[in-house]
């Protein structure tokens, strides 16, 4: 087998390389080329662990004998210890995806259960002095806040909490987000593309609610007052490493509102797309080495 | 520029639209201590709103149960109706007491933040009040 089936993994490294570096400084509407490239790397990499477990089947009695009849030399083109880990790879990231699956369908039915309790506006209030506030998707969207939220801002604050909130309904970020998610499941070196679209989906909603208000600073304003009232303010997180970029995010939000308002380049999603086409190229160049050690098999 | 910015502000204002504004008035009254007259709720929103706008929105909500109200002389005070409120609490306490796999699902307003991140933040809330 050749150096293509390894590929995907190295590309979905750069790819997370890459979304690391220049998320910061990539117009937050650009989320889907991260969210597209993240797709293909995952399904190729998925692939490729698929075409090597497959060379596990040369070792059984089904193939050999029907080598050894049609006197085919059989090659063994991955050691066997290569095919094994391949299928647990894949059976851990199945067990991953369902895992992300059912954490998503419970959150979103208890955000759904919430939101049913407190009316049927577009506005759920909850009585909970933590500032919190939630897009709940569904039919119709909600939107779903603290009263601790609601009285740490002032009027125009609060516009900026709906209409943030309101953005992530109406352009179906949780979609986005979900995409990365599993992808992140599947193959775990995507996890920093999943938390660059969690990123660029924040900054998307930040910049529509302040078109929407008119004032950057503003939503700067409404952004740091609500992230100061958090309890979890100043505690050490438990997983330093998970938790950073979370941690972080905020204040990088808040930064991004203060300086120039983003430019749309196209050199940074066409090099991210470039990438997720790339690793495209390669899962189809394996299977076509993985079709050469097996053509014979096909009656001729 | 602040000039432009502020008549910007309020022409955007005037522009929302009604479904919006019943979410912001809603979320004026409860972020109140106790019920709000109407000239109160306007102050509350900002924005510049017209007077006669808030209190087509205040009827609008009260019609939907949303609010209540008590007179208070010749005027009303309005305060949120408050549904199933201990529910609603405890429903969103266990949401948040989930584990991290639970929590990651979250998309938050704003997350939680380090000790840095926190002062960073407090300086610039200082430098641009």
């Amino acid at each position: 087998m050749t150096i293509s089936v390894y590929v995907p993994a190295a590309l979905s490294l750069l790819l997370a390389a890459i979304s690391r570096i220049v998320v910061v400084r990539t117009a937050p509407t650009r989320a889907a080329a991260f969210v597209v490239a993240a797709m293909l790397c995952a399904a190729a990499a998925t692939w490729g662990l698929v075409l090597l477990s497959a060379t596990l089947l040369g070792a059984t009695s089904l193939v050999a004998d029907e080598a050894l009849e049609r006197g085919v030399q059989l090659q063994d083109p991955v050691p066997k210890l290569i095919g094994v880990t391949a299928v647990l790879l894949l059976i851990l990231g199945a067990a991953r995806v369902a895992r992300v699956l059912r954490a998503r369908r419970a959150t979103t039915r208890e955000l759904q259960a919430v939101c049913s309790s407190c009316g049927n506006g577009e506005l759920a209030v909850v009585a909970l002095d933590a500032p919190h506030a939630f897009a709940v998707p569904g039919h119709p969207g909600r939107i779903l806040v603290t009263r601790g939220l609601l009285s740490v801002l002032d009027g125009d604050e609060r516009r900026v909490v709906l209409a943030h909130e309101r953005a992530h309904l109406r352009s179906r970020h949780h979609w986005l987000r979900a995409a990365t998610e599993i992808c992140a499941a599947v193959n775990p070196l995507l996890i920093p593309v999943r938390e660059a679209v969690a990123f660029l989906v924040e900054r998307s909603a930040d910049e529509h609610a302040a078109a929407v208000t008119g004032s950057r600073e503003l939503v700067a304003r409404a952004l740091t007052k609500a992230a100061l009232a958090s309890p979890a303010a100043g505690r050490v997180p438990l997983w330093p490493a998970a938790l950073r970029f979370a941690g972080c995010a905020v204040s990088a939000r808040v930064a991004a509102l203060h300086s120039a308002p983003p430019r749309p380049e196209p050199l940074v999603p066409s090099g991210v797309l470039a990438l997720g086409v790339a690793t495209t190229i390669a899962a189809v160049q394996a299977t076509i080495a993985f079709y050469q050690l097996i053509y014979w098999l096909w009656p001729t | 520029m602040a000039d432009r910015a502020t008549r910007d502000h309020t022409a955007r204002g005037a522009r929302r639209a009604a479904g919006e504004l019943e979410a912001e008035v809603l979320a004026a009254l409860w972020a109140a201590d106790g019920p709000l007259t109407a000239a109160h709720v306007r102050r509350a929103v900002g924005g510049g709103l017209a007077y006669n706008t808030v209190q087509t929105i205040l009827v609008r909500l009260y019609d939907k149960g949303l609010i209540g109200r008590v007179a208070d002389g010749r005027r009303h005070e309005y305060f949120p109706v408050k549904g199933a409120e201990e529910l609603a609490a405890e429903q969103m306490q266990a949401l948040l007491s989930r584990g991290r796999n639970r929590q990651a699902v979250l998309q938050r307003f704003a997350t939680s933040l380090s000790v840095e991140d926190a002062r960073l933040l407090r300086a610039m809330l200082r430098r641009r009040p």
